[in-house]
């Protein structure tokens, strides 16, 4: 994530430059949005990982050939 | 724009931004099928769009618009047709610990509840490591709104698995109090160092 720009409050609670009523500094919030985050990873990741089908890399580089 | 992209073909730029592509379909479609299809109108829609794209801005907020876009628009020539709310167990299936499954499952099964905003919005943040000025400019939103779509499906997804009482919902409470206690004992240790 480049420097700089906000980062998104993965494991930490809320955004400190988030209004008030968005500010969360229990720990029983910043413990659920870890769990949140490595529960996201688990159903998402396997996703990303799978190979791409043939038929949309073929539609691309037929696009590229052009 | 890292430089890394710069360096890239438009057509090596899409071919490596599919797997993040691939969750933001997912995220909004909720179904598996639909997610693949919808990924391949994204790209047929960005190579033929590809004349409009300036070499040098951000490639991933174009294309996770492009990709929004097609959604929104397939959402509204399918409404009546298509039903999208149905998610198969195996979208979600995982080979996590059994005590975690029953929390994953009750995760998986809160998150097709949210908003198909919400939801983008929070799995481009935490499974992409996605800035909120990146999301924002992904979504065609102000900033202020992303962050607000971000914590807001955290708060209800937390709402929901944390504050019901159905019997599956207790394995992400324990989940979640088991974590916390790990994380007292860390700080405790951390003291102590």
């Amino acid at each position: 994530m480049p420097k700089g720009k906000s980062s998104p409050p993965a494991d930490k609670g809320a955004d400190p430059s988030a209004p008030a009523h968005m500010k969360r500094p229990r720990k029983s919030e910043a413990a659920f949005d870890i769990w949140l985050q490595r529960g996201l990873h688990e159903m998402y990741d396997k996703v990303a990982s799978e190979p791409i089908p043939d038929e949309l890399l073929k539609l691309i580089e037929e696009d590229r050939k052009r | 724009m890292t430089a890394v992209a710069t360096t890239q073909t438009f057509h090596d730029q899409i071919i490596g931004i599919l797997p993040k592509l691939r969750i933001q379909a997912l995220a909004l479609t909720r179904n598996r099928a639909a997610a693949e299809d919808l990924v391949q109108d994204a790209v047929c829609n960005a190579l033929s769009a590809q004349q409009s794209f300036i070499p040098g801005t951000n490639f991933p907020a174009w294309m996770h618009r492009i990709l929004r876009n097609r959604f929104i628009s397939n959402l509204r020539k399918r409404r009546d047709t298509t039903d999208i709310e149905d998610v198969p167990s195996s979208v979600f299936a995982t080979e996590a610990p059994h005590e975690d499954r029953l929390a994953l499952k009750e995760l998986a099964n809160a998150m097709t509840r949210l908003p198909a905003d919400q939801r983008e919005a929070l799995v481009m943040v935490v499974v992409h490591g996605m800035s909120y000025e990146a999301l924002a400019e992904s979504t065609g939103c102000a900033v202020g709104t992303a962050k607000s779509r971000v914590f807001r499906a955290r708060r209800q997804l937390e709402s929901w698995l944390l504050g019901e009482t159905k019997e599956s919902a207790k394995a992400a409470r324990g989940a979640a109090a088991l974590l916390a206690r790990r994380l007292s004992d860390s700080e405790r240790d951390a003291d102590h160092v």
